[in-house]
């Protein structure tokens, strides 16, 4: 819910009780009041009668007016003087009348004296009153409403804009973040707090950049020594008749870090949006360059490799679009079956690339994370397809695996993110 | 043959001298911008084997004032990084190759030499060992004058086993250099072993010695026996 929304609903809320409330209060109050100065008039019309019976010893005439009416009864005995309002049926209609009762003494007999007046004009009265504070709290509603959708909404905009900066914001793309400036406090503040959290982190992102490249260059001369000091050790036949495995293995050893650390510098650079994709790039050309580039090994290893090109030129990068392939190509090889096959399809939105296998399905979950590797297997560097996967995830293409017949598929559309 | 080597890091340019000295060339060291200054300046080298990171300046300004003094030297940038800006730069600023750290001395000492063979032109396309002759030119092989069909593989392999004669070459460094670095290693050792194999069975057919030895399972040389 809008915190506008949130905060209409409660003010309107408050808005209707509060009026309510109030007109509660006035009406009792003001019908208490009006019933009071009807009474006055009776009891002034009671002192009227009374007075009258003192002088003349007698009943006054009954004078009947519009808006009162005086009956005389003969009564056993005195009754207290009451207030009372009665309902009386009159032409037809239902009127409330306001009545006095009160007894007094003439020619030595009580008469119960009753006094009424009709109690219209309060309720008129009333009903205008209440007309008038229903139509008020309509326009008050109205008026916030109005205020709500145009005055606040305006009044808000600033933190509108800045939460589409920070959402347009890409800390890859070392742009700087504008926020528009704003008269509002609580806004500049809170411009100001993200500006400054934005700088804080793209020092920090900065420096770990720096020091990822830093790393790598410091890395790569101290591998540089140890393989060629290695290559020099080889040459000592001594040395090598005695020490082949050792030799070999360390070798080894050596060249999986560097591979490992060319990775993972290669994933660095792909997260971190280093490749621009302006290359018009023929993916056929590459598909063919690394099906010839492979297929000796594939031949030696009696695989076939079925392709179905189609010119395509896309968009991108020489050097990723090489990866891409090689790593998937490199993959069907490596976990295929003896005597098994291999299948490349381009075309202008998809490239497939599967292969045969002894091998069950795999954890598509799992797979394009780094450093996943087949339980059976060690040779990788466990990376291969999370650059894939980076490099999809940075051009927009999608890739997804699927597994059917005995056969690893992997399809990557170039349409879809 | 005259070579500069151009790298500050001591460890490194000790084994690239020790190296390329054991293949007959004449090295010199440089390990900062100002001795690398000063030496090609006063000295034409074949070829200079030049570090990008230097104490003291940037090994790209060499390249290029080496080139605006109209000097010929041919060079081979080795560098840490392995941005393909620099490369590019590298390659436009007149170098000749470029190669990433960590590198196989082989593979530096095939790059020097190719280098050299195409700075000196047209004469020197001939490599010879004993009586096999390779014409990298015309990519043919010839033993005592006749000629032996190779794939284009087993030549590149035979060139890389000739150039790099009488050094131990690990399975790992010939793989390698015929596939990059990329090519997982347990899937080309057989394949390397067929090559092998086969290079082998056709040059013992046109007549060559059996110079191409297995050492102790872990690799080639190709050496007289």
């Amino acid at each position: 819910m809008k915190l506008l929304d949130k905060y209409s609903r409660l003010n309107i809320t408050a808005t209707i009780l509060t009026f309510i409330i109030g007109s509660c209060t006035f009406y009792f109050l003001l019908n208490y009041i009006l019933i009071r100065e009807l009474d006055e008039r009776l009891q002034a019309e009671q002192q009227e009668i009374l007075a009258y019976v003192n002088t003349h010893k007698s009943l006054p005439d009954i004078v009947r007016t519009k808006d009162q009416f005086t009956i005389y009864e003969q009564a056993v005995a005195k009754v207290n003087t009451e207030f009372t309002t009665v309902k009386l049926k009159q032409n037809n209609e239902q009127e409330d009348y306001r009545e006095i009762k009160f007894s007094l003494l003439a020619r030595d007999k009580y008469y119960q004296v009753t006094v009424g007046t009709p109690l219209d004009e309060t309720e008129a009265l009333l009903q205008v009153i209440i007309g008038v504070t229903i139509a008020m709290i309509g326009i008050i509603l109205l008026i916030g409403f109005l205020i709500n959708r145009i005055v606040i909404r305006r009044l808000w905009k600033p933190f509108y804009s800045t939460i589409e900066s920070v959402k347009n914001y890409h800390l890859s793309e070392q742009q700087t973040l504008k926020l528009e400036r704003t008269d509002i406090d609580e806004f500049s503040l809170l411009n100001q707090s993200i500006n400054e959290m934005v700088d804080r982190i793209q020092q920090d992102y900065g420096s770990l950049k720096n020091f990822t490249g830093q790393a790598a260059h410091e890395m790569q001369t101290p591998l540089a020594i140890i393989r060629t000091k290695l290559d020099t050790l080889m040459q000592n036949e001594a040395v090598l008749e005695k020490n082949a495995q050792l030799i070999t293995d360390i070798e080894k050893a050596v060249h999986r870090l560097s591979r490992l650390h060319q990775s993972l510098l290669l994933l660095t650079k792909v997260e971190n949006k280093q490749f621009l994709l302006n290359e018009k790039i023929n993916l056929d050309k590459i598909v063919t360059d690394k099906y010839e580039e492979f297929g000796e090994m594939a031949s030696a290893l009696n695989l076939s490799i079925k392709l179905h090109i189609e010119p395509v030129a896309q968009l991108f990068h020489q050097q990723l679009a090489e990866i891409i392939i090689s790593n998937l190509l490199n993959n069907a090889i490596r976990y295929n079956r003896p005597n098994g096959e291999i299948e490349i399809t381009l075309n202008d939105t998809l490239l497939t690339v599967s292969n045969t296998s002894d091998k069950g399905k795999l954890d598509s979950t799992k797979l394009f994370k780094r450093f996943y590797r087949d339980a059976d297997s060690s040779d990788g560097t466990g990376l291969g397809l999370s650059i894939v996967k980076q490099i999809c995830d940075m051009a927009g293409y999608s890739i997804t695996y699927s597994f059917y017949e005995m056969r690893h598929e992997f399809k990557l559309n170039f349409n879809q993110s | 043959m005259k070579i500069l080597i151009v790298e500050d890091e001591p460890a490194l340019n000790k084994s690239i001298v020790e190296y390329l000295t054991s293949q007959q060339y004449l090295c010199e060291q440089a390990s900062n911008y100002r001795d690398a200054q000063d030496k090609i300046e006063s000295y034409d080298y074949d070829c200079i084997v030049l570090d990008i990171m230097l104490p003291g300046g940037n090994g790209l300004q060499l390249l290029q004032s080496l080139k605006k003094s109209g000097k010929t030297d041919g060079v081979i940038i080795i560098s840490a990084k392995n941005e393909l800006d620099d490369k590019i730069k590298g390659l436009s600023l007149g170098a000749d190759d470029y190669l990433t750290k960590p590198f196989h001395l082989s593979e530096l000492s095939v790059r020097i030499a190719a280098i050299i063979r195409r700075k000196n032109g047209m004469g020197n396309n001939l490599i010879s060992f004993e009586e096999i002759v390779v014409d990298v030119q015309a990519h043919t092989v010839s033993v005592n004058n006749q000629p032996v069909i190779l794939t284009r593989k087993e030549f590149e392999l035979l060139l890389y086993l000739v150039i790099n004669k009488n050094r131990v070459l690990s399975k790992n460094t010939i793989a390698g250099h015929m596939w990059g670095d990329d090519m997982d290693m347990a899937d080309s050792y057989d394949f390397i072993y067929a090559h092998i194999k086969n290079l082998r069975k056709k040059l013992l057919a046109a007549g060559a010695g059996d110079y191409i030895q297995s050492v102790y399972g872990m690799g080639y040389k190709f050496a007289l026996r």
